[in-house]
């Protein structure tokens, strides 16, 4: 067993080094981000001297002077003066010791330039969202699911097949009609946002505030994927409840929430398990358009505002948490399979 | 019954509480408070353009801090009877061409855009006002030239600009045999309508910037190439994509031939004199691209010299900016297209001043201007599309985002306020100033606060401060024999001292002379709080400060010596009146405020800029929010605690230690009742920021000196309304005169307050015949009168007068057209000969009807004057008949 979980630890720790490896690279373009972010310093500076009245009567020489000074403290601050093949190493050994850095352009919102806080400032609220959305989502659909399973053909289980379908659009579209509905027309719910501005000053009244904010993204959610992801869930308990034990302990006259709970709840639970955790990691990334449409402060548009201002940091910070993140769950399921059903261990066919 | 009477009274006397107060609002609404008119300003982000526009038609905010330029929620908001909008004119597109050829030295490709001429047609084949009015939905105006429609230069040089505009008016014709004649001397071939190039079609790779209207543009301007027959490749490309090709790439390899550039500034430029300089030769920027640039030496030669400001007068002046735009046509490394319009929108019923660069956030008036109509007080909710406060606020090295600076600037005072319409200054710190300039510099004033006067020498006194020795903490006095250029003694405001910090200290002479140390220090190496990401800003400050003296203490008078001389003597004095006032490039700057700063820096435990955080791996200050807070705080206990003067061999002599710690305890109460260390002494105070939810709150500082009421003046941009009116035919030879009616909201426009009324004449076939400057009448009339040998030089035909007024209140100058008929004298003549004839025979006709009526009359008059004549005879005859009778008779019977 202990050799078992050294191997899988081992096996998942090189893929996580490769794929930071494999982001440093295409975060920086290998290295050609190096020649975007150099020539657009070069420019901004150039026209910021040239813009600035204060500057306007320097002679040429010294206006170039000036250009070339700041151009070159610029480059040095972003770090930019050593080869990019030397810092994507220490880029993948800062990453794999979780020293994250600095960022080149983004702040927190409080002005740290840490990655780490970067990142730690935006997760509260994307959590707080995505992972409510998630967390409801995920019971409504298997207590849906599990209903309609046992009620095939019932109403509610054709309502749900009917109603499936409305995944096919976003999430954050139906945000869109749903603040054009609550917001733009009701005046009911605010458009979007954190919290009331100007923001309550008690926390409690702060705190009914923030989930007055959540009201519209949640539904948003809801409308779009509970009917899809209970169709899920109902198709795949389905299957379950037609295994052969299931029509035994039916004919066997045990009691319908005793078939639930032990012969389909409980053998599918494992899948469940591992749909429930990644679900959560992914919730912690965020939306991004979800956050733009709703204007929710969260990582999703940090990590969009990072790719547009190839800001390779917290790119790289991101996804490294994010691939420590689903590694550890990884192995930690890996594990948990193993103690649950040996036939997943290594060696055992 | 008792109790009805009572409840009947007391009904009445509640009734008369409740309306006595409402009664006396309106009146006391009128009453300016100290401070803004305003209590509250919450600012907070939204989602987008659209989400903006719904929340203020909602009432949900007041003002939209972004600019919209969506033509489609443009004309939303202009539908809207609850918006109202303003409009700047700080950005432009243009067509950067890459100048390397003819061929490309890398592909052996041809580069139409080599030659001059070819780019120089490129002005004919784009129609500006297509692009202006459909591409960009009217949010655009056509722009032909490197000067800005809309600031002064181009009000100056309006003449001129409206002859090149003319010149280089659209003409696909034109376009064509121009181009197609250079091309065919370039050695292309039109094979089938498309042209090739030894062989190969000559294929025109065109960036285009899809970010904004430029996809559009860039679209457009293909489309006409490609009806030339050449074949474009247009790769669509966001910022990002297109830099590294046009911008850093060496335009030699031949990526490119085209770029959709574009261009934006946030402040109305009184001298664009250097865009020639910067946008058409190598020493604009040094990238690659620039390098490429080999303008005509003439063309070099005068862009340098407006650049080095190598004249000696106004009219040498304007005399080479004329010759600038004529050869920066010829020259056309970049042909310019449209202004663009950017629309500011509010709720009705709240105003503001406005840049007419910058829009609602770039205007330093909008926490002064403020308010809601009819109403004292009241909270008002902007919001914008940024995530503030974007980076943390410092005054020394903090955000300078312009949606934090929008904020931050309300909180605390500049000396000089800057015109949003004009780009002049005005006083607010400062009383008055006297500006003395070396003659033979051209320099001029428009306001009346300052005097100018221009001097041989101006020799730098030798106890003048000049330098900070960072070892010894000593301040070094200015060299013998020591000249600058200009000298400007700044009067400041008598109650200047008793003006408060927003913690409640007052301001004094000790902040000016910190910021006078620290201006130094920070540039010195041997300070513990050197930085050298400040060295370069500061070493280009050291190349025009030339000395500083303190005058009186009390009024503050300031003498300033610089050599950075604006064509405007207002610009010098704000220049120099901003280098040791207590505010720092990024926020106020007062010494106790600072000073916590620069003990947390100098023991290396956060800096103010980011490249020293950077590099001491430290996180960058922030007064607002954030960790720093708590290290700032430690810094302020301590700085209590040893009674901490910064500086003490200086200040001293200004501070004592009670003074010091009064300072830092009031800016410990502060901390502990606002959570946070801004202070500054503007017309509001930083109340609240939730960083997270992206939220700010400024409230009113009812301590300010001043009432709300103090740029009242500056509610608007006074926009001459111009009428012209005169005869609708000008005869060649004979002068004639036009009125031309300049009003502002129906009223007059005061001659003072105009700069010029100038007027062009272009004939029937476009050209431009006669340039001249009206006369001023009496308010609100000017008069244009055309010569004899005005008029003589019109051939026949329908013919333009555009007059073109400037106002000295705003920027941007007004240009009305109006068309009358040019007649030449002989055609004049025989026209009116045409028409006596006609009028005399139209005349004639019932003369001769008359005649012939009267002959009529006359025979039948003869007819019975005839009879009567007959009848008389007969009568007469009859008569002496019966007197023969009767004297028969008579006789007879005698008889």
């Amino acid at each position: 067993m202990l050799r078992y979980a050294a191997l899988r630890g081992i096996c998942l720790f090189a893929v996580v080094v490769v794929a930071v490896y494999i982001t440093i690279l295409i975060a920086n373009m290998g290295g050609y981000v190096d020649q975007i972010i150099k020539s657009e310093v070069r420019f901004r500076i150039g026209v910021l001297v040239n813009q600035n009245p204060a500057y306007k009567n320097l002679p040429p020489s010294k206006k170039a002077e000036l250009i070339e000074g700041l151009y070159q403290q610029e480059i040095k601050r972003l770090g930019l003066d050593a080869p990019f093949i030397f810092r994507s190493h220490q880029y993948l050994v800062r990453a794999l010791t979780l020293d994250l850095g600095r960022s080149l352009y983004l702040t927190s919102d409080t002005g740290s330039r840490l990655v780490r806080n970067i990142i730690l400032e935006r997760l509260p609220a994307t959590v707080l969202l995505f992972t409510s959305i998630n967390l409801i989502l995920f019971f409504i659909s298997i207590t849906l699911g599990l209903y309609a399973s046992r009620k095939y053909g019932s109403k509610l289980d054709k309502l749900i097949v009917a109603l499936s379908p409305l995944s096919s659009i976003p999430g954050w579209f139906y945000g869109i009609f749903l603040i054009l509905i609550f917001a733009a027309t009701l005046h009911i719910l605010p458009y979007g946002g954190l919290v009331d501005v100007p923001p309550p000053k008690d926390p409690f009244h702060y705190a009914l505030s923030v989930l007055k904010h959540m009201i519209l993204p949640v539904l948003s959610w809801l409308v779009a994927y509970t009917f899809i992801q209970t169709y899920i869930r109902r198709t795949f308990f389905l299957m379950f409840s037609q295994e052969d034990y299931v029509e035994m302990a039916e004919a066997k006259g045990l009691p319908p929430r005793i078939i639930e709970r032990r012969y389909i709840l409980k053998p599918t639970l494992p899948p469940i398990i591992t749909d429930l955790s990644l679900t959560l990691i992914s919730s912690w990334m965020g939306a991004v358009i979800t956050e733009r449409v709703f204007n929710w402060p969260g990582l999703g548009t940090l990590l969009y505002m990072a790719a547009i201002m190839l800001d390779s940091p917290v790119i790289i910070g991101s996804v490294v948490i994010y691939a420590y993140l689903l590694a550890i769950t990884v192995f930690v399921l890996d594990i948990v399979y193993a103690i649950v059903d040996p036939r997943v261990r290594l060696g055992v066919t | 019954m008792k109790n009805g009477r009572f409840l009947l009274v007391l009904s009445i006397l509640v009734a008369f509480m409740l309306i006595i107060p409402t009664m006396s609002l309106p009146t006391a609404a009128q009453e300016a408070p100290r401070g803004p008119w305003v209590d509250e300003v919450v600012f907070s982000s939204v989602a987008d353009d659209a989400t903006a526009i719904s929340m203020l038609e909602a009432g949900e905010a007041h003002l939209y801090y972004y600019g919209l330029t969506d033509p489609e929620l443009f004309k939303k908001v202009k539908a809207s009877p609850n918006l109202w909008y303003a409009m700047s004119y700080g950005s432009y597109n243009e067509l950067t061409f890459n100048p390397v050829g003819p061929e490309f030295p890398a592909t052996g490709e041809l580069n139409p855009f080599w030659d001059p001429k070819i780019r120089e047609a490129m002005n004919y084949l784009v129609d500006r006002k297509y692009i202006a009015d459909e591409l960009c939905g009217g949010l655009a105006v056509p722009r032909y030239l490197a000067i800005t429609p809309s600031f002064p230069d181009y009000a100056r040089l309006i003449d001129v600009a409206k002859k090149l505009e003319l010149k280089y008016s659209y003409n696909f014709e034109k376009a064509k045999a121009i181009i197609t004649e250079e091309m065919k001397k370039l050695g292309a071939e039109l094979v089938n309508g498309k042209w090739q190039y030894k062989g190969k079609p000559v294929t025109i790779k065109f960036i285009i910037r899809v970010e904004d209207e430029r996809k559009e543009i860039g679209d457009y301007v293909a489309s006409q190439l490609e009806k030339l027959g050449f074949t474009v490749e247009r790769m669509y490309k966001t910022s990002k994509e297109a830099a590294p090709l046009w911008l850093f790439g060496d335009p030699a390899e031949g990526k490119w031939h085209i770029y959709t550039g574009g261009w934006v500034t946030t402040v109305i430029a009184r001298d664009e004199s250097d865009n020639f300089d910067f946008f058409y030769t190598p020493r604009g920027i040094p990238v690659p691209l620039w390098q490429a640039y080999k303008p005509a030496p003439e063309f070099d030669e005068v862009a340098k010299r407006l650049a080095t400001k190598d004249y000696a007068s106004w009219e040498e002046r304007n005399e080479l900016m004329a010759k600038a735009l004529e050869l920066s046509m010829k020259d056309s490394v970049r042909v310019w297209l449209v202004n663009s319009l950017t629309a500011w929108v509010a709720r009705k019923g709240v105003k503001q001043a406005y840049d007419l660069a910058g829009g609602f956030y770039g205007a330093r008036l909008w926490p002064y201007t403020l308010r809601f109509e009819g109403k004292v007080g009241g909270t008002a909710k902007i919001v914008t599309q940024a995530k503030i406060p974007i980076e943390p606020w410092n005054p020394l090295g903090g955000s300078d985002w312009v949606y934090d600076t929008m904020i931050y600037r309300a909180t605390y005072d500049p000396p000089l306020m800057p015109d949003p319409y004009t780009g002049l200054y005005w006083p607010l710190k400062v009383v008055k100033a006297e500006v003395y300039v070396k003659r033979g510099i051209p320099v001029t004033k428009t306001l009346d606060w300052l005097s100018l006067k221009f001097v041989d020498k101006i020799e730098v006194p030798t106890d003048a401060w000049y330098g900070w020795d960072a070892k010894e903490h000593k301040i070094l006095t200015a060299p013998d024999g020591l000249t600058a250029k200009a000298k400007v003694v700044l009067h400041f405001r008598d109650d200047l001292f008793e003006h408060k910090w927003h913690d409640g200290t007052k301001i004094s002479l000790a902040d000016f002379i910190f910021n006078y140390i620290i201006t130094f220090d920070r540039a010195d190496n041997a300070s513990a709080v050197f930085d050298e990401s400040y060295l370069e800003t500061f070493k280009a400050f050291k190349e025009y400060f030339k000395g500083f003296k303190i005058v009186s203490k009390k009024p503050l008078v300031l003498e300033l010596y610089t050599d950075n001389v604006y064509p405007d003597a207002e610009w010098i004095a704000a220049n120099v009146a901003s280098w040791f006032y207590p505010q720092g490039d990024y926020g106020p700057a007062p010494w106790h405020m600072i000073t916590i700063g620069l003990l947390a820096e100098e023991k290396g435990l956060a800096a103010f800029t980011a490249a020293k955080a950077d590099k001491l791996g430290v996180e960058r200050l922030n007064y607002i929010t954030g960790a720093t807070l708590d290290t700032l705080k430690r810094m302020l206990d301590e700085a209590i605690a040893t009674k901490y003067i910064p500086y003490k061999e200086v200040l001293g002599k200004y501070i004592t230690e009670d003074e010091a710690v009064a300072r830092y305890e009031a800016l410990k109460k502060w901390y502990e009742e606002k959570g946070h260390f801004w202070i500054g002494d503007g017309p509001f105070y930083l109340e609240s920021v939730d960083a997270t939810a992206h939220v700010i709150t400024i409230k009113a500082n009812r301590e300010y000196p001043d009432t709300a009421d103090k740029w009242m003046i500056f509610g608007e941009p006074k926009i001459p309304e111009v009428a012209v009116e005169g005869p609708s035919n000008v005869i060649s030879g004979l002068g004639s005169a036009f009125n031309v009616k300049v009003t502002f909201k129906g009223e007059p426009y005061k001659i003072s307050d105009i700069d010029s009324v100038k007027y062009i004449i272009v004939d029937a076939k476009g050209r431009v015949t006669a340039v001249g400057t009206a006369k001023a009448v009496e308010d609100g009339l000017w008069s244009v009168g055309l010569s004899a040998a005005d008029t003589s030089a019109l051939p026949p035909g329908s013919t333009k007068l555009l007059v073109a007024v400037t106002s000295k209140l705003v920027s941007i100058p007004v240009i009305k057209e109006t068309s009358f008929t040019a007649l030449g004298l002989e055609d004049y003549l025989s026209g009116k000969l045409g028409e006596v004839e006609a009028r005399a025979k139209a005349g004639i006709e019932p003369l001769k009807d008359a005649v012939s009526s009267l002959e009529a009359d006359v025979g039948s008059l003869k007819g019975q004057i005839s009879t009567l004549n007959t009848m008389l005879i007969i009568s007469i005859v009859i008569s002496i008949i019966a007197i023969a009778i009767a004297a028969v008779a008579l006789v007879r019977r005698q008889k």
